[in-house]
C-alpha cells in the first residue's frame, strides 16, 4: 500500500509537471498578454511598465523557471487580468461548480442504475426499447441546447423555475451551498439536470450492457436454482459484477464535468470556475490557464485514486499495486 | 380529520399570501433594482483596468473631479470649478464637506496621492499628461501638463479619487476587493460571478440617491438574458442580443432602448512604399485613387442592413458630431459614396484594372458580427479586383500581431472608442507619423506620414484653449477624410432592454449609472 501511494504521488508530480510544460509551450504561440491589459493607444513606455508588472518583461525560459520556482514555495502565481493570486480565483469558484456537478452525478446515478439493471434484465419489454431510445437523446442532444429548451420552457413560458444565477446560499463550513435553501435549490435545478443528461445516458447504457453479458452467465443461473429471488439476483449477483466499468466512467465523467462543466455553466450564469477558464483563454490570462489545468489534472489524479480503491471494495481480486 | 386537512390547507394558502406580498410592502418603502450586465467586474480598483463592467462600477463607488453627463458634457465634479492659471498650469478647486463612505472628508491630499499612486498601475495612462500635481490648500490642486493641453478636464473624468488613508492602510490586493470612495453607492456583497450588491450612500454630495439598493448580475449568455428579464428575475438588462429586439418591441411590459454607441468600425490602409502581404513592388495603396476606389467600393448600406439588421449608424467622419474635432457638413460617405463603376475606373486609372491581392486582418469576437464584416468586405472589394484574403483571428491574438509596426500587415479591421468627448487622442495615436514625437503614432497602423496632418495636430496639442483646439482637429479631419486615412465603416448601436417601469436614459459611453435612473 505504501509503496503503491508513493508510486502514485510521483507519477502525479510529472503529470502536473508535464501539464505546466504543455501549458506554457502552448500560451507562447497566442501572442503577447500585455496589449490585452493596456489600452489601445498605450505608448511604448505604458507597455514597458505593465509587462514590467506583469512581469513579462523576462525571456520566456525565464518566466517558466520562476514560475516553477514559485510552486515550490507553495506560491502559483498572479492573474494579469485580475491581479490575484491564481489558485485563489479557482478556489473560490469551485463550490459552485462542485456542487451543481455532485447535483447531477447523484441524479445521474439514482436514475441510471436502476433503468440500467431493468433494461438489462428486460431486453424485450417495451418500457425498455423506450428507455434506450431515451438514453440515445440523452447521448446525442447538444448540453447547450437542452440548457436553453429547459429556460425557455420551464422559466420563461411556465415562470416555475428562475433562468439564472445562483439564488440565496447558506454558508457552511466556510462554503456557500445552494441546495440548502429553498431559493437556491430551485435556482439549481436546471444546470443540474441539463448536466446530468449526457452522464446519464453513458452511465445507463454501460449498466445494461454489463447486466445483459451477466445475466447470460452460469452463476447467474446457479443463484436462481439454489432459489434466490429474482431481484436479489438482479441487483446483488449481477450488479455487482457490473460495477467496475460503471465506476470507472462515474470517475473519468465527474473529473471531466467538474473541469469542463462550462457550457452549462454559461447558458445558466452559474458562478462556477468553468467560466473563468474560459474568460482567461480569451484574455491570454496564461497563470489562471496553467494554474486551472494543473489543478484539474490533479482532480483526475485524485479520482482515479478512489476509483481504484472502490475497485478492491467491489471485487476483492483486485489488489492496489 | 377531513375538515382538519383542509383547515390545515387554508393556513398554509394564507401563510403563502402573506410571504408573496411581504417582499412587496418593502419595495414599496425603498426602490431597489437587478441590472444584468454582461460580464462581472474584474476590478473594482479604478488603477488596475478599464473594461466596460469595472468602469460601470467605478462610477458607483468613485467620483472624479469633472463629471462626463449622459451626453458627453464636462461639468464640475469633485472639483467645483477650475481655472488655467497660464498655458501649463491648471487649479482645482475643490467642493468642501464631500464625504467618503467612512465619513471622511475628500482633502486636496487625496487627489494628489490618487495621481502619484497611478503612476505606477497598470492605468498609468489615465496621469499621462500630468507632470507634477500639489497642493496649494487643503482645497486647492494645481497641476501642471507637461505641454499645453486644452482637454485636461476631459481626461480627469475618467480619473477616480481614492481615499489615502483607507489605501495605506488595507492595501492594494484588499482595495481590489472593498472599494471605498465618494461615489453614490457603497458595497455591501460581492460574489464573484454571481451577484454585487450595492447600497445608498446617504451622504451623497449630489443628494441621496433614489434607488436605494442595486443588484448587478453578470449574465455572459445574451439569450438568458433576455430569459432573466422576461421571467421578471432583472429589471434591466445591458446588450439586448439583436435577435431578440423585435420581441422586446413587441411585448408592453417592456422597453427597448437603442443609441448609437461611441465604437467606431474602422479599416486602415497601408500607406507605406512596400506593403507586408502584397506581392508587388510598390504599394497599390499609395495612390490615392485606389484609395477612393476601397473606399467607393465599400457598401457600408449594405453591411447595416444585411449583416447588422440595421442596428449600425454609418459613420460620417471619425469621431461622432458631439466630439472636439468634428467638422459640421463634412461627411465621408457623401465624399466617397458607393459607386462601384466609378471605382473601378478610379482602379483603371491607376493602372490597376486587373487589381491584386491583399490580406485583411480583422478579429473574430471582438466586435459585433466582425467576422461577418470582413466576409463581406472581400465580397465587396471582389467585384473592383482586389483579392482580399481574410487573416481572421481571436482577439488575444489579434492586438499583438496588428500593433505597431504592424510589419505583418497591410489591411487591418479594428475599432476605436472616443469616450473621451475629443478627436485628439485618435488622431494622435491612429494618424500622426510613426517615430516622431513619443507618445505619437503608436496605433498608426497604417504607416500614414503626413507633414501637413501632423502640423495641425501639433498645434493643437500646444494649445491651451479648446476652441482653437476644437479648429486645428477640424482641419486635421479634413485631410484625414481627403487622403482616406481609414475608412470609417460604422458605430455599432447599444442596446438596453427594461422593464417598464424603469426609467433609463442610455449614455453616450455605454455606462450604466444607476444614480442617473427611477423607478416609477
Amino acid at each position: 500500500m505504501i509503496s503503491y501511494l508513493i508510486k502514485r504521488v510521483f507519477q502525479m508530480v510529472v503529470v502536473l509537471w508535464v501539464v505546466s510544460i504543455i501549458v506554457f509551450t502552448m500560451m507562447s504561440f497566442t501572442g503577447d498578454p500585455t496589449y490585452m491589459m493596456v489600452p489601445l493607444d498605450a505608448t511604448e513606455d505604458e507597455i514597458a511598465n505593465a509587462r514590467m508588472l506583469l512581469g513579462l518583461d523576462k525571456p520566456y525560459i525565464v518566466q517558466y523557471g520562476i514560475f516553477l520556482k514559485n510552486i515550490l514555495g507553495g506560491d502559483f502565481g498572479r492573474s494579469f487580468v485580475f491581479r490575484q493570486p491564481a489558485l485563489g480565483l479557482i478556489m473560490e469558484r469551485m463550490p459552485a461548480t462542485v456542487e451543481m456537478v455532485l447535483v447531477a452525478m447523484t441524479l445521474a446515478l439514482l436514475l441510471a442504475i436502476p433503468l440500467g439493471v431493468f433494461a438489462g434484465a428486460y431486453p424485450q419489454k417495451k418500457t425498455s426499447r423506450g428507455i434506450m431510445a431515451g438514453s440515445l437523446l440523452g447521448i446525442s442532444l447538444p448540453n447547450f441546447w437542452v440548457g436553453m429548451m429547459l429556460i425557455f420552457i420551464l422559466a420563461v413560458r411556465f415562470n416555475i423555475l428562475p433562468s439564472s444565477g445562483r439564488g440565496d446560499t447558506l454558508r457552511m463550513m466556510g462554503v456557500n451551498l445552494s441546495i440548502l435553501t429553498p431559493d437556491g435549490f430551485k435556482h439549481i435545478i436546471l444546470p443540474a439536470v441539463t448536466l446530468c443528461f449526457s452522464t446519464l445516458a453513458i452511465l445507463l447504457r454501460i449498466t445494461r450492457a454489463g447486466m445483459m453479458e451477466v445475466m447470460k452467465q452460469d452463476f447467474i443461473k446457479f443463484a436462481r436454482a439454489k432459489g434466490a429471488t429474482f431481484r436479489s439476483v438482479l441487483f446483488k449477483h449481477a450488479l455487482k459484477n457490473v460495477l467496475i466499468p460503471v465506476v470507472t466512467i462515474f470517475g473519468l465523467q465527474l473529473g471531466d464535468l467538474i473541469g469542463f462543466a462550462t457550457i452549462t455553466e454559461y447558458i445558466f450564469a452559474w458562478p462556477g470556475m468553468g467560466k473563468l477558464l474560459i474568460d482567461s483563454i480569451y484574455m491570454g490570462d496564461r497563470p489562471v490557464i496553467v494554474v486551472y489545468l494543473m489543478f484539474v489534472a490533479f482532480l483526475f489524479v485524485i479520482i482515479n485514486f478512489t476509483v481504484d480503491v472502490i475497485y478492491t471494495l467491489i471485487d476483492p481480486r483486485i489488489k492496489l499495486r | 380529520m377531513r375538515y382538519f386537512k383542509q383547515s390545515g390547507c387554508a393556513v398554509c394558502v394564507i401563510a403563502l399570501i402573506c410571504l408573496m406580498l411581504s417582499p412587496f410592502a418593502v419595495e414599496a418603502a425603498e426602490k431597489s433594482i437587478k441590472i444584468a450586465l454582461t460580464a462581472d467586474a474584474v476590478h473594482v480598483d479604478p488603477q488596475q483596468g478599464n473594461e466596460l463592467t469595472s468602469n460601470i462600477m467605478f462610477n458607483h463607488f468613485y467620483d472624479t473631479l469633472v463629471r462626463r453627463t449622459a451626453d458627453l458634457s464636462f461639468v464640475p465634479g469633485l472639483a467645483e470649478s477650475w481655472e488655467l492659471k497660464d498655458d501649463l498650469t491648471w487649479v482645482f478647486k475643490l467642493r468642501k464637506g464631500v464625504k467618503f463612505h467612512n465619513g471622511d472628508e475628500l482633502q486636496a491630499s487625496d487627489v494628489l496621492f490618487s495621481i502619484e499612486r497611478c503612476k505606477n498601475q497598470l492605468m498609468s495612462n489615465l496621469v499621462r499628461y500630468i507632470a507634477e500635481a500639489k497642493a496649494l490648500d487643503n482645497y486647492t490642486v494645481q497641476i501642471k501638463t507637461p505641454k499645453p493641453y486644452a482637454v485636461l478636464h476631459m481626461d480627469l473624468s475618467e480619473f477616480h479619487i481614492l481615499n489615502e488613508e483607507y489605501v495605506k492602510k488595507v492595501g492594494d490586493e484588499q482595495l481590489n476587493l472593498k472599494p471605498m470612495g465618494t461615489g453614490p453607492y457603497k458595497l455591501v456583497e460581492w460574489v464573484k460571478e454571481d451577484h454585487m450588491t450595492l447600497a445608498a450612500f446617504e451622504d451623497y454630495y449630489l443628494g441621496s440617491p433614489k434607488i436605494k439598493k442595486v443588484t448587478f448580475r453578470p449574465i455572459t449568455n445574451p439569450a438568458t438574458r433576455t430569459a432573466a428579464l422576461l421571467t421578471g428575475e432583472v429589471d434591466v438588462i445591458q446588450d439586448l442580443a439583436v435577435r431578440d429586439a423585435d420581441r422586446i418591441k413587441a411585448n408592453d411590459k417592456f422597453n427597448l432602448i437603442t443609441r448609437p454607441s461611441l465604437l467606431n468600425l474602422v479599416l486602415a490602409l497601408d500607406y507605406r512604399e512596400k506593403s507586408p502581404t502584397i506581392n508587388l513592388p510598390l504599394n497599390p495603396m499609395k495612390d490615392i485613387r485606389v484609395r477612393q476606389a476601397i473606399a467607393r467600393a465599400i457598401d457600408v448600406d449594405t453591411i447595416g442592413k444585411v449583416i447588422m439588421n440595421g442596428l449600425a449608424t454609418p459613420s460620417d467622419q471619425y469621431v461622432p458630431s458631439s466630439h472636439i474635432g468634428y467638422v459640421d457638413g463634412l461627411n465621408f460617405r457623401q465624399e466617397y459614396p458607393f459607386d462601384l463603376e466609378k471605382a473601378k475606373a478610379l482602379m483603371k486609372e491607376a493602372g490597376y484594372e486587373k487589381g491584386f491581392t491583399m490580406a485583411l486582418d480583422a478579429t473574430n469576437n471582438r466586435y459585433v458580427n466582425d467576422q461577418d464584416i470582413a466576409q463581406a468586405l472581400a465580397g465587396m472589394l471582389a467585384k473592383i479586383g482586389i483579392t482580399v484574403n481574410l487573416n481572421l483571428m481571436p482577439k488575444s491574438n489579434f492586438f499583438g500581431y496588428i500593433r505597431v509596426p504592424s510589419n505583418k500587415s497591410s489591411f487591418i479591421m479594428s475599432g476605436w472608442d472616443t469616450p473621451s468627448g475629443d478627436a485628439g487622442g485618435m488622431y494622435n495615436s491612429m494618424m500622426y507619423s510613426r517615430n516622431k514625437k513619443k507618445g505619437y503614432g503608436q496605433a498608426n497602423r497604417g504607416a500614414y506620414a503626413s507633414e501637413e496632418f501632423d502640423a495641425w495636430i501639433d498645434k493643437a496639442d500646444a494649445t491651451p484653449r479648446v476652441e482653437e483646439r476644437d479648429k486645428f482637429l477640424q482641419e486635421a479631419t479634413k485631410i484625414a477624410v481627403r487622403d482616406i486615412v481609414l475608412i470609417p465603416i460604422h458605430y455599432e448601436q447599444d442596446l438596453y432592454a427594461t422593464r417598464k417601469n424603469v426609467d433609463l436614459k442610455p449614455r453616450v459611453d455605454k455606462f450604466i449609472w444607476t444614480f442617473e435612473l427611477d423607478m416609477k
